[in-house]
């Protein structure tokens, strides 16, 4: 008996060394585009640095704020934030946390060159001042009750590293050292990329000794090397595929809603919208009957049966009813064509328009059967839509600034917002806020829509620490937005992610739609 | 120096009798049995039972490519007539009123695969022949160019197709896609663009043969502009080759177009071509629903192999070589 015993330890030692035994294989739809934590604000990037990296406050599952590398914050007077730091963490390479590693980060994170979509967002109009080795205070002008939240965005590196550290520095290994669950081990683009446990993890023992990284992009492929037991986890399970799945019993599907709308953004700062043809020059996006009557056209149960599987929730507003800051009282718009001609007839448009719908073919969830779902559905009332879909490298940049002057180039788009923050302040902020760079609101407003009203409820709940009297401001510049259809919300995604029954595994579905492997647990 | 056209002395101001017009070298011995070159040809090509086969089959992809709009029981790229609500039905199902059969059934969006079908070899050949003619027309004159004139000329046009050969045809379509943007026009121009070279490299390799024959000198010795020498002269006989090229190549040129679409360049969503709707079924291919992508690749494979089988055929009976 001794001896089996023996044998079966020198087979898992042995299984240990050759690195089978433990390494988990991942199937990722996208693939980070750098290593480097503050180089790109995108999904796919912050998702896989959280592995690697953690920030001061880090969020659950449900997004719900928790202690990260922070053990508690509170706000010492109406501008001021106190964050008291976890002592005893060291990073990867052995040296110690401590406040001089937070300043070092919170320097460089805003300021990373070439960075396509920077981290200034959540650190404009903040300074940081170091009290003592684990004291840290945030400061602004106004107050500010998003601050924990922002800050749980920015993942902490060594300041070790040194500041003209590069992007590529990160993505090679050199710099990349956090101190979170993995270690980072190598990243070979297109291919794979490789961490490892952190034996010295302050919470704890991570669950997985190495984990492979694969990306595999095509939907049928990821899916197939699942059921071939070539990965043992996939997310962003296609919708096609989630009946087939949910029959196998070798597989395990787990599914959660997500933060975030998909949505339709209207062209509203434009006389002459450069996509909409028929009305002698004039923009009937500027009509609220003809932004009611698209809405109302529009067979939101239709999409999530028929389109989405029924793995989706119709929307009525910018987050899903629970959040913090939504409104009971919108709900979403019921299907009424006829109600919808009716408008359009009112409005001086009997015949319709015409009118391009521009949306993305490879970032949301069947993005590019939506706009054409929409286009069949607006073609009924009587509008005569054409669909363009594109790349999201080519979109998005045109969407934002494709025009003359930088401006928006379409007239009317599918666009997606998740609120990273988990309450209706950041799509209110970015998405209905009138457009103001140097402030930093309505950075995503591509449609331009402005109502004075508005702005003034989301600024005041912005500066209102008090959270049951933010709520409420929240809610109620959501209501006037959404009765004013600044955007016209379609559907709440809900995400998908399958592991293998034989690899006893489970994934938590968070809402912040991230596949991150400290959410990946063994059963 | 055997590429060097030989040089002819100027012409005198006298006019040349019409009976020294040269004649057609390939006139034809006289035959024991009299038939004309068409009728011979005829027989010829009908030896092969598989390539007559193939020459109605592809009459019969014609006329559904050419009257599409009046056999298909719906017109698949207007989105008022198709429904979401009857995405993805099976073949032989019927709306929920019972009014309409998908006998192909129906893919994601809700269009009718029979009429989808249709409209789809419409664009297929009308992309593979219109891209093929101009590509053709190009490469014949630029390969006549260089083959008469011989020297520099010839050297950089030559260059210029080795050039162009050296780098796959699909990674130039998608270069040119990615900066004309999407549209049937443009892709028409991608794949001319991508096939001229062919063409330019036949027709000089048969042009250099014919260039050496009499009648060429005959011509120049009376004065003829070279351009009537190109045209006239010269054109006429390197055709078979040219059309045996171009046949296959109007194949190719549809699988090409297929392959664009297929990657999601070229053709707009809502006016999907064959590729474009395999692209689409492709998605749905571990659920099941095979019809999305089977059928349209079905048209596809019968489409380009009876193209190729009667460009076979032609290369065998224009071949002078195999003439018995």
């Amino acid at each position: 008996m001794k001896r089996i015993v023996t044998l079966a330890a020198a087979a898992i030692v042995f299984a240990g060394a050759s690195a089978s035994a433990q390494t988990v294989k991942v199937g990722l739809f996208a693939e980070p585009s750098a290593m480097d934590p503050h180089y790109h604000n995108l999904g796919p990037n912050n998702a896989f640095s959280s592995n690697v990296y953690e920030a001061l406050i880090l969020q659950d599952e449900n997004q719900k704020l928790m202690p990260g590398l922070a053990v508690s914050w509170k706000p010492i007077n109406d501008t001021t934030w106190e964050f008291k730091l976890r002592q005893g963490v060291k990073f990867h390479d052995g040296s110690e946390f401590n406040a001089d590693d937070v300043i070092f980060t919170y320097e460089r994170a805003p300021n990373v060159p070439n960075s396509p979509s920077s981290f200034g967002t959540y650190l404009k109009g903040k300074s940081f001042k170091k009290i003592d080795d684990f004291t840290v205070h945030a400061i602004t002008e106004k107050p500010y009750p998003l601050m924990p939240v922002d800050l749980s965005q920015i993942v902490i590196i060594s300041n070790e590293v040194g500041k003209d550290v590069t992007t590529s520095q990160f993505n090679s290994g050199e710099a990349a050292i956090g101190t979170g669950q993995y270690k980072f081990v190598e990243w070979k683009p297109g291919d794979t990329i490789l961490i490892e446990r952190n034996d010295n993890y302050w919470g704890g023992k991570p669950a997985f000794e190495k984990v492979e990284v694969k990306p595999i992009k095509s939907n049928p492929s990821r899916v197939a090397a699942l059921l071939a037991g070539d990965v043992d986890f996939i997310d962003n399970v296609p919708t096609a595929d989630i009946e087939r799945l949910k029959g196998d019993s070798n597989i395990v599907l787990s599914s959660g809603i997500s933060n975030r709308v998909i949505y339709l953004h209207m062209d509203r700062f434009r006389d002459d919208s450069p996509y909409i043809t028929g009305t002698n020059g004039k923009n009937p996006l500027n009509d609220l009957r003809v932004r009611k009557a698209i809405s109302k056209a529009i067979n939101r149960e239709a999409i999530v049966a028929r389109v989405m599987e029924g793995v989706a929730i119709p929307a009525g507003q910018l987050l899903p009813p629970g959040f913090f800051g939504t409104s009971d009282k919108v709900k979403p718009e019921p299907y009424d064509p006829e109600g919808a001609k009716k408008l359009l007839a009112e409005a001086g448009y009997p015949n319709g328009f015409g009118m391009t719908i521009h949306g993305p073919n490879d970032r949301y969830i069947n993005d590019a059967k939506i706009a054409q779902a929409i286009g069949q559905m607006l073609t009924r009332v009587g509008i005569d839509m054409k669909v363009e879909t594109m790349p999201k490298s080519v979109f998005f940049s045109s969407a934002s600034s494709g025009g003359p002057d930088k401006t928006p180039k379409y007239s009317f788009i599918l666009v997606g917002w998740g609120s990273g923050t988990g309450e209706a302040s950041s799509a209110l902020k970015s998405l209905i806020h009138t457009k103001d760079s140097a402030a930093g609101f309505g950075a995503s407003n591509r449609g331009r829509y402005s109502n004075p009203e508005v702005d003034k409820l989301i600024e005041q709940a912005l500066a209102t620490v008090d959270d049951a009297k933010r709520e409420m401001l929240l809610a109620q510049a959501t209501e006037i937005a959404m009765n004013d259809l600044g955007i016209i919300p379609l559907h709440y995604q809900v995400n998908t992610w399958a592991t293998r029954k034989a690899a006893g595994l489970k994934y938590l579905p968070r809402t912040d739609e991230r596949t991150q492997i400290g959410s990946l647990v063994k059963e | 120096m055997n590429g060097e056209p030989t040089k002819t002395p100027e012409p005198n101001a006298t006019p040349a009798p019409a009976s020294a017009e040269p004649a057609q070298p390939a006139r034809l011995a006289p035959a024991t049995v009299v038939e004309t070159p068409f009728q011979r040809f005829l027989s010829e090509y009908c030896e092969s039972k598989i390539a007559v086969v193939a020459f109605f089959v592809f009459l019969a992809i014609l006329f559904v490519a050419v009257f599409a709009p009046v056999i298909s029981p719906q017109n698949p790229y207007d989105l008022g007539q198709i429904d979401i609500m009857d995405g993805r039905l099976a073949p032989g199902d019927t709306t929920f009123d019972g009014a309409t059969t998908y006998w192909l059934g129906t893919d994601d969006q809700g269009r009718d695969m029979v009429s989808a079908i249709f409209y789809g070899l419409r664009i297929s050949l009308a992309v593979g022949a219109l891209s093929g003619v101009i590509a053709l027309m190009l490469g014949a004159i630029v390969g006549l160019t260089a083959a008469y004139f011989g020297g520099k000329i010839e050297a950089a046009i030559m260059r210029l197709v080795d050039l162009q050969l050296s780098f796959p045809a699909i990674l130039v379509a998608l270069m040119l896609l990615a900066i004309l943007g999407k549209g049937v026009d443009k892709i028409i121009i991608a794949l001319v663009i991508v096939q001229w070279a062919y063409y330019a490299r036949t027709v000089r390799a048969s042009a250099l043969v014919e260039r050496e024959r009499e009648y060429i000198a005959a011509a120049k010795a009376l004065g003829l502009s070279s351009w009537r020498i190109l045209l006239r002269h010269l054109l006429p006989n390197v055709l078979p080759p040219l059309i045996v090229v171009g046949t296959v190549q109007i194949a190719s040129a549809i699988a090409l177009e297929a392959t664009l679409s297929f990657l999601g360049i070229g053709l707009p969503i809502t006016e999907p071509s064959l590729g474009l709707l395999i692209a689409n079924g492709f998605d749905y291919m571990l659920t099941g629903k095979y019809w999305i992508s089977f059928f349209p690749g079905i048209a596809l494979l019968v489409t380009i192999v009876s193209i190729n089988l009667i460009g076979d055929q032609l290369r065998d009976v224009l071949n002078p070589r195999l003439r018995r």
